[in-house]
């Protein structure tokens, strides 16, 4: 009896204490913030990250055509679709984090796809929605930026210029799924504010002398977690997450997130980084046998080896800026206005100090010259760089007839796909450019062109473009014509 | 018949009081039936043995004395089924007391779990329990349940959902036909702030051509999280080895 007894008491004094415990822990009141040292943990006040505001970007079924046009996929035509595919309405949703700058106004977000009449929600760190409005992409580093129409609605952060150290600790702010929320609230999906902690492993420098990136190691890190805000122990701002290696997430620093912004505002427009038109690699990676298949005689290809320098070009561009400086496979960059190229990333660097639309001059060493020689380039800008985007050599829709050069992008749609969208097999048109002769005639986004001339789209030939062209289209299940005049190339 | 009857003479005989006269035909079976006549004789006798003893009074705590005791027989009984259910009583304690500490335990264990995976953001942010109604003077403020209509959206959105109730993420319901609209307002789980993405759950499969006669489904999945691309190399910002 007595055993008994003494079980029981001890039982209900474990239950009792388990939870006083977990009362405690509910009701503890926030820490204060540690002293500015380095301990084992980060010290970060949970309420350190005001300037984290949650962004929700949308995708609709044309937006997702556009994007299949300009990937890998090699899209010929689509066979067929989920019936719930929508062209109009949003097939996909991503969810990331955005920084608010310190004048409280500007979010600076890195964007999953490159979309630049994006469908964007911000949602302050209280949850409640801001009115936002884009302003454009900065494409050195892949920033977008954004404005907020109230430019009190956020409190003050603060934003750490200076360098970083190895050894630091960092919380990597982003949003996240709550799974047990939607099951305990019901089916919607739920979203909350989360944050990693991590540490600078490795700083790195730019050719002149300042953090270039630096990287936070952490094994919980995934590819979630790119595109999160980075925040030192002080609860400053050091950074936006631009990649993840592994268990390495590749940060890019403040201060370069500060120059992005002021080039958008600036221009109230996207800014194109330095379009040079090559394809290359650093002479530092390259095994002799590789520099000698470019063309160049062993002994020559051996003392450039062993320099450890340059940039060798392996492809060309037409019609780029370094076609025209007659730039060709197998030189090998050495400097770009003086300064010395040791790898990729320096003239990345260098390339993106000089800007768009400027004039850079390349050391140049060439297989069949002795000498190194100078080179006057003029840069041009572009917002995306893949080659592979180019469509111009996918448009596969007519002989002698380039839609693209008409400014229409379009997708052929198989039968059952047509007929999804209420026509017969043609021509889905994803994307018509602004200020062309087919935006300015009423060509849309989400028409299917069934014939051009009278002629269905799979016959149509021509090599005498005439003046104009008649577009059969189906919009709304509604036959429409639609009479572009060409464009000139 | 005859012992019916005299039945029905002996109650009769119950019946009648002790100075009572009898009636004619009890006597005149009393006359003829000598069992009758002696149970009629012990019977007189007894009556008159019996009304022979005196009045005996209750006392005055009577009615006092027999309520204390029936009180006291009923706690006499509590304690007789105490003293039997106790051992039981007290297993069953037990044994929800053990099932408590278990649950204390899950609830302690996945709340230290759900810390050491996120550090939420907590103590400035205002944590509203509903969304309070934007007032009339000042539009600016949007909530949820008041979205502002935003100009970049695309144009040729469908109607916005008005219907804020839950859906549930069965397969068999198409979520694609309703627009992704954000937030229908403000929740609290835990100490976060946290708030609903009525958002379609369900991945879409397209199947391409590649114009030389091969087939390829690829599969766009409906939600993602941090700056993850859709597709394969769309629209690389920094591609390596470019320029």
């Amino acid at each position: 009896m007595t055993v008994r007894r003494l079980i029981s008491i001890v039982t209900l004094a474990g239950a009792l204490l388990c939870n006083t415990a977990v009362f405690a822990q509910e009701v503890a009141p926030p820490k204060k913030p540690a002293p500015p040292r380095r301990p084992a943990r980060v010290n970060v006040d949970k309420s350190t990250a005001p300037q984290v505001v949650t962004i929700i970007h949308r995708l609709n079924g044309l937006k997702m055509f556009r994007l299949l046009l300009r990937s890998e996929e090699q899209v010929q035509a689509i066979e067929s679709l989920d019936s719930a595919f929508n062209l109009m309405s949003d097939v996909h949703t991503n969810v990331i984090a955005g920084l608010a700058m310190d004048d409280g106004e500007t979010i600076a977000a890195w964007l999953p796809e490159a979309d630049f009449e994006p469908d964007i929600s911000v949602i302050g760190p209280d949850g409640k929605r801001l009115e936002a409005k884009y302003i454009g992409l900065d494409a050195a580093t892949g920033l977008s930026i954004l404005k907020l129409a109230d430019k009190n609605v956020l409190p003050a952060s603060t934003i750490k210029d200076q360098p970083v150290s190895p050894g630091e600790d960092v919380l990597v702010f982003g949003p996240e799924p709550v799974t047990k929320a939607r099951a305990l609230l019901g089916g919607n999906l739920y979203v909350r504010m989360g944050a990693i902690q991590g540490r600078i492993k490795n700083v790195m420098t730019s050719p002149s002398g300042e953090v270039a990136k630096f990287k936070v190691g952490s094994p919980r890190f995934s590819h979630a977690n790119v595109g999160g805000v980075a925040v030192n122990e002080a609860g400053e701002t050091i950074g936006i997450v631009d990649g993840l290696e592994g268990s390495e997430a590749t940060i890019l620093p403040a201060a370069l997130i500060r120059r992005a912004v002021q080039r958008v505002l600036e221009q109230q427009a996207s800014v194109p980084r330095p379009w040079l038109g090559v394809k290359g690699e650093a002479v530092a990676a390259l095994k002799l046998e590789q520099i000698l298949n470019r063309g160049w005689e062993m002994k020559r290809a051996a003392a450039l080896a062993g320099k450890h320098r340059g940039i060798m070009l392996t492809s060309i561009a037409p019609g780029s800026p370094a076609a025209r400086a007659a730039l060709r496979a197998g030189d090998v960059i050495l400097k770009v206005d003086d300064k010395e190229i040791e790898n990729a990333d320096d003239f990345t660097w260098w390339l993106d100090q000089a800007g768009p639309s400027s004039s850079v001059e390349f050391t140049v060493a060439r297989p069949d010259r002795p000498t190194e020689e100078p080179l006057n380039v003029k840069l041009s800008g572009r917002l995306d760089l893949v080659f592979s985007f180019d469509l111009r050599n996918r448009d596969i829709t007519t002989n002698g007839f380039s839609l693209i050069d008409q400014g229409v992008e379009t997708i052929a749609l198989r039968a059952p796909v047509a007929s999804q969208l209420g026509t017969t097999a043609g021509l889905l048109v994803v994307y018509v450019e602004p200020q062309t002769p087919a935006f300015e005639a009423g060509l849309q986004p989400g028409d299917v062109i069934q014939s051009i001339d009278g002629k269905p789209v799979s016959t149509f030939r021509l090599t005498t473009p005439p003046a104009s062209f008649k577009f059969e289209v189906i919009r709304n299940k509604q036959k429409l014509v639609v009479t572009v005049p060409t464009k000139k190339k | 018949m005859r012992k019916n009857y005299c039945e029905i003479i002996r109650r009769e005989l119950d019946e009648r009081m002790l100075d009572e006269a009898c009636s004619s035909s009890v006597l005149e079976h009393l006359r003829d039936c000598a069992d009758c006549r002696d149970f009629h004789q012990k019977q007189t006798k007894l009556r008159r043995m019996v009304g022979g003893i005196g009045t005996v009074a209750a006392p005055a705590d009577f009615d006092f004395r027999l309520r204390a005791r029936l009180a006291n027989e009923s706690n006499s009984a509590t304690f007789h089924l105490q003293s039997t259910y106790w051992p039981f009583v007290r297993r069953g304690l037990a044994v929800a007391a053990v099932l408590l500490v278990f649950a204390t335990g899950i609830v302690v264990v996945r709340k230290i779990i759900n810390r050491d995976e996120t550090v939420a953001i907590q103590p400035r942010i205002i944590i509203d329990p509903a969304p309070a109604p934007v007032p009339a003077h000042k539009p600016e403020q949007f909530t949820a349940a008041n979205p502002p209509s935003s100009p970049q959206r695309i144009k040729n959105e469908r109607p916005l959902q008005t219907n804020l109730k839950p859906r549930h993420p069965m397969a068999a319901i198409d979520f694609s036909s309703q627009r992704a609209e954000v937030i229908n307002g403000l929740e609290a789980v835990g100490s976060t702030t946290v708030f609903p993405l009525d958002t379609s759950l369900q991945p879409f499969k397209i199947l391409l051509d590649d114009g030389r006669g091969n087939a390829r489904t690829i599969s766009v999945p409906a939600i993602s999280f941090g700056s993850q691309r859709v597709l394969r190399n769309a629209n690389s910002f920094a591609p390596k080895d470019v320029w």
